[in-house]
């Protein structure tokens, strides 16, 4: 096995079983610093090897990665993959390319990144992790493939790679190593952005080669575009839900509730990831109460597309990103609402109000707004009556990277924490330095082979090392309820994992849900608990 | 006469090629929003990285935003190199060495041309004629020495450290070490060629003679001058001219978070961009026929 530290970009052609081996992770904090507090690693199943790329790590992201049966195939994916690399750099891909051009010349080699990077950190320093290795791999084939001049001179620039099936395998896997946090971006001396190379390898391996991990693509964005949501709830069913979520809301709080849906002209769109209605009710049940409370003016779309926020081609594929990014705002203009606000999810704040903004014209837009603003304005203003003494445990808060580090959304959500939570403590660090739960860019719903091992173990590791941290003082107290207010579906998905995997909530009572639950357990106007875990 | 030429020739292409990179870059397509904050413009907010999305109907108030923070943090990034000086303080002292040094090598450079115009009219350089004299007098002796010194330093521990770190070893190219020997060699000739008359006297004799093209050539100038020649044509169009994409990364990317809204600067641009069509197209089945929605 090649010496993990003396890696190079180079190795990653190499004729090897596995790369890497993760037997190294960062240490974790006080009480999973004992020996035996996690499982080990699962063994990579022989079937794996032959079927998928493990040659990297032994985990598997890209689950429609299969092995070539043949050498013709081998040079037909390998050539795929170039004229793709081809086309990043091309009109094709014009909404990156600047930054990318940038990122690929002018980078220092300064190493400032891998300090930024948790998934490096966590991997205990593993070369294949540093956020440099994979930009470089992916500068040294470019230059390799397009840069003129003679093998003295490529090898003078750092063209000097070439490519197999091996190497574009294990790039495409490596692509689903980082969680596109951009938290590296933000430390670059230079302002040069090394996610852009993750996701940039990931889009030529949709885009152009149309392999993706399924749970993003087949049962994701193309089961979105053609029943209405990732959930693959028709429309029908969502109907249902709602009923159910109304029913849900009588049973636990007393009140009769008439959820709006499809109302024209409405002030307010809210469109909640559709996911929420499946795993956590209580999370859009808790907004309806909410709502209705103040008296918002709000509906419900029912029309296609119009009910799930989600978009999860901004993680792998800007061309299904911006199919769904049009039927959303399609959804709003024909109820002819005034604005859209986006419920507890990061990366969907992140594609309607970022990622949209320069998709599409102006006036064909609705402007679209996070639900924080608007929840803080309402409890500023008095028209939410809180009760603190309810919510008297220790609440600390997750910054979801897409609303925070990329939108600024930073200040409101803690104003209310500290007037509805009197325990409320930051995390180290927190808001636009926060960590990322390990949960972005589709890794929490990532379920191929053991890739929720590599997401539990690694990529959410630096992250719950922070909750130990953030609750230290009580850790060990299991009457002490600890919550970690995570108002992100994403994030929420990874907490949950993490907490089973590491059996967190059953051994030290670390709990986890979003930030309108907290709220609504708050109330004054309700007697019995909204939260779970103190009925 | 040529090699007096071939220096104002080296400065000409030095500044024509760092333009044509700046258009370069500013004629490519419209990228997508990719703010990270904080955002200084963010008026208020950018102490704690907030942004106008925190408002509630934010597209209908007006933006708060303030120029001058931004223009401070851009000088820290300028002056300080706050971000390396943040996130690797090792790596700061080396580099921050190299450019403060290049800062005062570019006004020693300043006050040379200055006092060699200076004595070209008459008036010798030197404490006692006035105030003005023996202030560029005193000025140039300080920033030369210490622009040599701490420049040349740099450059050194800089080189030193690419080759003592083996993870920075690792993923260097030749060429970056190339660049960083070019500089090391520019430096030094210059110390022989500037240096040795520490008053600077002989110092502003040479740069009366590159002005005015009249040059008395010796080996060591020419050879530090030719280096310095090539030094100036190489650097815009190598790594060593991110001057040009740190104004891009920063100011256009990170930092420019300006929504798309009816009658803003950007709504054009975004415009003509959707109006384009690209000659190029993405070959996976599903761009080429997306899937049609059940009824």
């Amino acid at each position: 096995m090649v010496n993990q530290n003396s890696l190079r970009p180079q190795d990653l052609g190499k004729e090897q079983e596995q790369l890497v081996q993760l037997d190294n992770l960062m240490p974790l904090s006080f009480p999973y610093d004992q020996p035996d507090m996690e499982p080990a690693f699962p063994e990579v199943k022989p079937e794996w090897k032959e079927k998928y790329c493990t040659s990297l790590d032994g985990c598997v992201a890209l689950d429609t990665l299969q092995r070539p049966q043949s050498e013709a195939e081998e040079a037909e994916l390998v050539q795929k993959f170039l004229n793709g690399l081809e086309k990043v750099f091309s009109d094709a891909n014009s909404g990156v390319w600047q930054p990318l051009q940038l990122a690929v010349e002018y980078c220092a080699k300064c190493d400032t990144c891998s300090n930024a990077c948790h998934i490096y950190q966590a991997s205990g320093g593993s070369e294949v992790y540093r956020p440099i290795f994979r930009a470089d791999a992916f500068r040294k084939i470019y230059k390799s493939q397009f840069t003129g001049g003679g093998k003295l001179y490529k090898r003078f620039v750092g063209a000097d790679m070439e490519v197999n099936w091996e190497t574009v395998a294990r790039l495409g896997e490596l692509a689903y190593r980082c969680n596109l946090c951009r938290r590296c971006a933000q430390a670059c001396p230079l302002g040069l952005d090394n996610s852009l190379f993750a996701k940039e390898i990931r889009k030529i391996f949709s885009q152009e080669m149309g392999i993706a991990p399924t749970p993003l693509h087949e049962k994701g964005t193309m089961l979105q575009l053609k029943t209405g949501s990732t959930t693959g709830i028709g429309k029908a069913a969502f109907l249902d839900m709602v009923e159910f979520l109304e029913e849900d809301i009588e049973d636990r709080i007393g009140r009769k509730i008439k959820i709006p849906i499809d109302k024209e002209g409405a002030d307010i769109l809210l469109i909640h990831n559709a996911g929420e209605f499946v795993a956590w009710p209580e999370n859009p049940a808790a907004f309806a109460i909410l709502f209705d409370e103040a008296g918002v003016d709000w509906t419900l779309s029912s029309s296609m597309i119009g009910y799930d926020s989600v978009n999860y081609g901004i993680w792998y594929d800007d061309a299904q990103a911006k199919k769904i990014i049009q039927q959303q705002m399609q959804a709003a203009r024909e109820l002819g609402v005034k604005r859209i606000v986006i419920g507890e999810c990061g990366h969907a704040h992140k594609a309607a109000g970022l990622v949209a903004d320069r998709m599409m014209s102006a006036e064909d837009k609705i402007p679209v707004e996070s639900w924080i603003p608007i929840m803080w304005e309402l409890v500023k203003t008095g028209r939410l009556k809180f009760d603190p003494g309810k919510n008297d445990f220790p609440v600390t808060l997750h910054d979801p990277c897409n609303i925070v580090r990329q939108m600024g959304i930073v200040q409101p959500q803690r104003e209310i924490l500290k007037i509805i939570a009197p325990q409320f403590r930051e995390m180290t660090p927190h808001g636009v330095d926060n960590y990322c739960c390990g949960g972005g860019s589709g890794f929490a719903i990532m379920h191929s082979p053991n890739f929720p091992q590599f997401r539990t173990k690694v990529s959410s590791r630096v992250k719950f090392d922070q909750i130990l941290r953030a609750f230290s003082d009580t850790i060990t107290d299991s009457s002490i309820p600890k919550y970690v207010c995570a108002p992100c579906s994403n994030c929420k998905g990874s907490m949950r994992d993490m907490f089973k995997y590491y059996q967190a909530t059953s051994k030290y009572n670390l709990q986890y849900g979003g930030l309108v639950e907290l709220m609504v357990n708050a109330l004054t106007s309700i007697d019995q608990p909204y939260l779970e875990f103190l009925g | 006469m040529l090699l007096g030429l071939s220096v104002y020739l080296a400065v000409i292409l030095f500044i024509g090629l760092s333009v044509y990179k700046v258009t370069k870059y500013a004629k490519m397509p419209l990228h997508g929003r990719m703010e990270l904050y904080p955002v200084p413009q963010e008026k208020g907010r950018h102490t704690y990285g907030g942004s106008y999305m925190e408002e509630p109907e934010w597209w209908r108030k007006p933006r708060q935003i303030s120029k001058a923070s931004e223009i401070k943090d851009m000088l820290k990034e300028m002056l300080f190199i706050k971000k390396l000086f943040d996130n690797q303080r090792s790596l700061w002292w080396k580099s921050y060495s190299f450019h403060l040094g290049i800062y005062i090598l570019v006004i020693w450079t300043i006050l040379l041309i200055i006092g060699a115009l200076t004595e070209l009219a008459g008036i010798p350089v030197n404490p006692s004629v006035s105030f003005w004299t023996a202030l560029l007098y005193y000025l140039t002796i300080a920033t030369g020495v210490i622009g040599f010194a701490i420049t040349t330093l740099g450059v050194f521990l800089l080189l030193v450290r690419r080759l003592s770190d083996p993870v920075l070893k690792k993923y260097t190219t030749p060429q970056e070490y190339f660049n960083l020997v070019l500089l090391l060699a520019t430096l030094v000739t210059g110390i022989a060629v500037w240096t040795p008359d520490l008053s600077f006297a002989a110092a502003r004799q040479i740069m009366a003679q590159i002005l005015t093209l009249s040059v008395v050539p010796s080996t060591l100038l020419v050879i530090h001058l030719l280096l310095a020649e090539v030094m100036f044509v190489y650097i815009p169009p190598s790594k060593m001219g991110h001057y040009v994409g740190k104004y891009f990364t920063y100011h256009k990317i990170l930092w420019d978070n300006e929504p798309n809204l009816a009658g803003s600067p950007v709504e054009g641009r975004v415009k003509n961009a959707l109006a384009n069509k690209a000659k190029n197209s993405w070959g996976a089945s599903h761009i080429q026929t997306p899937p049609a929605p059940e009824a």
